[in-house]
């Protein structure tokens, strides 16, 4: 339909604004990948947003005795109350300064992995992304592939590696028996 | 059925409330009867009968005016007690009234099918055991009140809201005024500090309506977690019932008791532990309880008496059923389970704690022939099988001629309880104010001395003391705080301690949950609850705590009755033989298996060799020195949940830094060796298989 008006044409205007809040956001359209650029023990990264639900700023974290040492605490998220790992300890990292960030995982059992710096959010063309196999030492199979960026090359975190990582370690500590 | 034209919607709530009722004062009037109970079965038929022909429940409304009709005559003081048939038909009626309602409340299948009551009474040995236990409707009343206060907090949010937009528009007007330069300047100073008065005034209002919101909003948050759990009273109308029912059958008088009824409890624990229980209090009647003329003959009273008790014990429920019948009939079990050869051959005759746990640990249970003579073999498959669901126990006692005792332990997962809430090292955490003995406030001499000697005098006698921020900062440094200010003495099966905290900070009613999958921790902590503004906060364990402060009270000698698990194997990474040798020999008379390696290279490769619960490395050695082995072991995720203790002749505060940071749990320095100290480390870090 042709709009004449000046009227009808901010009216098309205002209606295209309105529904594009209204769309889903794209998370990959066939050719391109959304990232969120984070740096962890002081290195860069990339994880895939959709292995993610979540992330949140500066979320008290309740610290837990435990023999994890990568197992930070327990944080709320809507009354749920959810295990904090280290991202930077769980791919090997020395422990520096607390993370500031949570990001919850996609997946069961609920688990936030905190890190330290959110850099920004990317979407890339897949042709970007190298999925060749990254030098694995000190990472555990947690690093996939990587991203090259104009500043450099980022390796792609593999949340369900980091996953498969985290119950490996929590289940090394059995759940401390039931005394009686 | 649309939802809002549903005629049954409230008569459902209504009608589920008086059977219940009924139900109960069925009960009431069938072991104490009087005009009381009758007056109020009376009254709650009648309620009944009057519901259920507003809403056209003609055959509830008969069964209820049947209902009266049998208790009219014994209305009032100088009335006869009814005769055991009335109680009978009583009874029948009251199932036949469970049943329609029972029915009402499903979703029904066919609009033209109808209640059949007599057909629901046929299956009727096990008429509404199945049924969900719901929270109580005053609980939920009680919700809406708190729901509808915080809704009416909104209105002066609202006029705030207009409030703002005026003063918005006054803002406008009063900045059009001074670009134009139109008005005086006094008149427009009047206004501005007019506007500036009236902001404040608003400001204030909202702070205060917020402040309301937020208080009424917390009371929300606190109702509706206690709706997840209902009164463990609530499954009681059903055992006794069972117990009724089975004394009628078996020609036995049997009063039935209740303690404990106060307790609150997840309505999906108590589902399960009902269903269980029934067999258990059925099968006491049937088998356990004698009949009248052997009782008096034993010299017992003619009525038979079955208690249920239940009880909390920390974060575990106990429910208990006591009779005071025959017992086990020991003999017949003892000969059954040598028929079967569960028996050790040579082990002489079994005593009974070793036959009653054949019946109940699986194995001659099941057998019907067994089931037969011990009488109570499917009863026990019931309870034991709720026991495993609930990952609970049972435990059964039995003294021949007095009666026995079946007893179901289970952890709660969702758990009312009242805490003290209490800060150490910059953590707050909540300890169940049932187990607080005494606080004791402690000066900082007092709290340095009990801190070195390990114990505390209270109430004449050295309780053993353990700072509580030791116990919670397990493989991490404990931060700088203000220091121990009281001490909280606590009171366990396992004995009396005391935790020293920073301060203590009030009690607070809460809703302890399990810590969550994928977060496992010391058995110092129970469970988590979640405070007003959302953050997790730690439950702590009281047992877990009594094993942790007697633990380090016998090194190496713990009570036998503690599960706890036996350490890991310690490494000792040093260049020197001597203390190598030295080490090995104070760990080896402590307890512990040592392994040794003689340079930080070794010790990497022994490190993965080997699961081990702790590394005692030394720092100065060729090669690869302790802060880089400390440093290299946090890096590897299956090497950093294993503590690392830095033992070095360096005492500067710069040493130490350097090993906290490389991931040190400790510091010990060997010119100060003190083999207490060290052995104090290793008892609170080392990991335990």
């Amino acid at each position: 339909m042709r709009v004449t008006s000046v009227a009808g044409r901010v009216e098309q205007l205002r209606a295209d604004f309105d529904r594009s809040f209204a769309e889903p956001a794209r998370t990959l359209d066939g050719d391109s990948i959304e990232l969120l650029a984070v740096g962890a023990g002081g290195r860069p990264y990339a994880l895939r947003l959709s292995q993610a639900s979540g992330v949140h700023p500066d979320r008290p974290v309740t610290a837990l005795p435990t023999t994890v040492r990568a197992l930070l605490g327990v944080a709320g998220f809507a009354g749920t109350v959810v295990p904090v790992y280290d991202l930077a300890a769980l791919l090997g990292h020395t422990i520096g300064q607390r993370p500031r960030w949570l990001l919850l995982t996609a997946g069961t059992p609920p688990m936030a992995l905190a890190f330290h710096e959110l850099d920004r959010h990317l979407r890339v063309p897949l042709g970007d992304v190298v999925t060749a196999s990254t030098d694995d030492d000190g990472q555990h199979g947690c690093l996939q592939g990587l991203v090259r960026l104009p500043d450099g090359d980022r390796p792609i975190i593999d949340v369900p590696a980091v996953r498969a990582l985290v119950h490996q370690l929590a289940g090394h500590q059995p759940v401390p028996e039931e005394i009686r | 059925m649309a939802e809002g034209k549903d005629p049954l919607r409230y008569f459902r709530v209504e009608a589920r409330e008086l059977v219940d009722q009924i139900s109960a004062g069925v009960l009431d009037l069938d072991q104490r009867p009087g005009p009381e109970p009758v007056a109020m079965l009376l009254r709650v038929a009648h309620t009944l009968k009057g519901a259920a022909r507003v809403v056209k429940q003609k055959e509830i409304a008969d069964h209820a005016h049947a209902f009266e009709e049998i208790l009219v005559p014994h209305r009032g003081d100088d009335a006869g007690p009814l005769a055991a048939e009335e109680m009978r038909e009583l009874l029948r009626l009251n199932d036949a009234i469970a049943a329609c309602v029972t029915v009402m409340e499903k979703p029904a299948p066919a609009p033209d099918k109808k209640v059949e009551p007599a057909k629901a009474q046929e299956k009727a040995p096990e008429p509404r055991r199945e049924e969900v236990v719901k929270p109580p409707t005053a609980d939920l009343d009680e919700l809406l009140d708190a729901i509808g206060e915080t809704n009416t907090r909104m209105a002066p949010l609202r006029v705030g809201c207009s409030t703002v937009e005026r003063l918005h528009r006054s803002a406008e007007n009063l900045a059009d005024q001074l670009r134009v330069g139109r008005g005086n300047a006094a008149a427009t100073r009047a206004a501005a500090e007019r506007l500036a008065a009236e902001l404040g005034s608003a400001g204030r209002r909202f702070t205060d309506s917020v402040d309301q919101i937020e208080r009424e909003l917390e009371d929300v948050r606190a109702r509706a977690e206690g709706l997840r759990l209902v009164p463990v009273s609530s499954v009681f109308t059903t055992l006794r019932r069972a117990v009724r029912d089975a004394a009628d059958a078996e020609g036995k008088r049997v009063r039935f008791e209740a303690r404990g009824t106060g307790i609150r409890m997840g309505a999906h624990l108590l589902g399960p532990v009902s269903g269980g229980f029934l067999h258990v209090v059925r099968n006491a009647v049937v088998h356990g309880i004698e009949p009248e003329q052997e009782r008096v003959a034993a010299g017992k009273p003619a009525e038979g008496t079955i208690t249920v008790e239940v009880e909390r014990r920390g974060r575990f429920a106990m429910f208990r059923c006591i009779d005071d019948g025959r017992g086990f009939d020991l003999d017949a079990l003892r000969r059954t389970a040598e028929d079967r050869g569960l028996l050790a051959a040579g082990s002489g005759p079994p005593d009974s704690e070793s036959l009653l746990g054949l019946v109940l640990h699986g194995g001659i249970s099941t057998a019907p022939a067994v089931t037969e003579v011990s009488g109570r073999g499917i009863g026990m498959d019931a309870v034991r099988e709720v026991a495993v669901q609930l990952q609970g126990e049972v435990k059964v006692h039995s003294t021949p001629g007095l009666g026995a005792t079946v007893e179901l332990i289970f952890p709660l997962a969702l758990l009312a309880m009242t805490g003290l809430n209490v800060e150490a090292g910059g953590t707050v955490a909540t300890l169940p104010l049932d187990v607080v003995r005494a606080c004791v406030r402690l000066s900082p001499e007092e709290a340095a001395a009990a801190a070195v000697s390990g114990r505390i005098v209270y109430d004449g006698s050295a309780a053993p003391f353990l700072p509580l921020a030791e116990a919670l900062y397990t493989g991490s440094t404990v931060p700088d705080t203000p220091g121990i200010g009281a001490a909280v003495v606590v009171n366990t099966t396992g004995g009396t301690f005391a935790i020293g905290v920073d301060r203590l900070a009030g009690t607070s009613g809460l809703v302890a949950r399990p810590l969550p999958e994928l977060a496992p921790a010391s058995a110092v902590v129970s469970s988590v609850s979640v405070d007003a503004d959302g953050n997790p906060r730690l439950v702590l364990d009281p047992q877990g705590l009594a094993d942790e402060v007697f633990r380090g009270h016998q090194a190496g000698a713990r009570p036998a009755a503690a599960t706890v698990a036996a350490p890991l194997p310690i490494l000792v990474v040093d260049d020197s033989l001597t203390t190598r040798m030295l080490e090995r020999s104070i760990l080896e008379s402590a307890g512990y298996e040592v392994d040794l390696a003689a340079s930080g290279e070794e010790g990497l490769e022994k490190a993965r060799a080997r699961r081990y619960g702790l590394f005692l490395t030394d720092i100065d050695m060729p090669g690869i020195d302790g802060f880089t082995f400390v440093e290299r072991t946090r890096a590897d995720p299956k090497l950093a949940v294993v503590p690392a203790i830095l033992v070095s002749s360096r005492a500067s505060a710069a040493d130490r830094d350097r090993g906290r940071d490389a991931g040190a749990s400790a510091y010990v320095v060997k010119g100060e060796f003190d083999q207490e100290l060290l052995l104090g480390h290793i008892r609170r870090l080392v990991v335990r298989s």
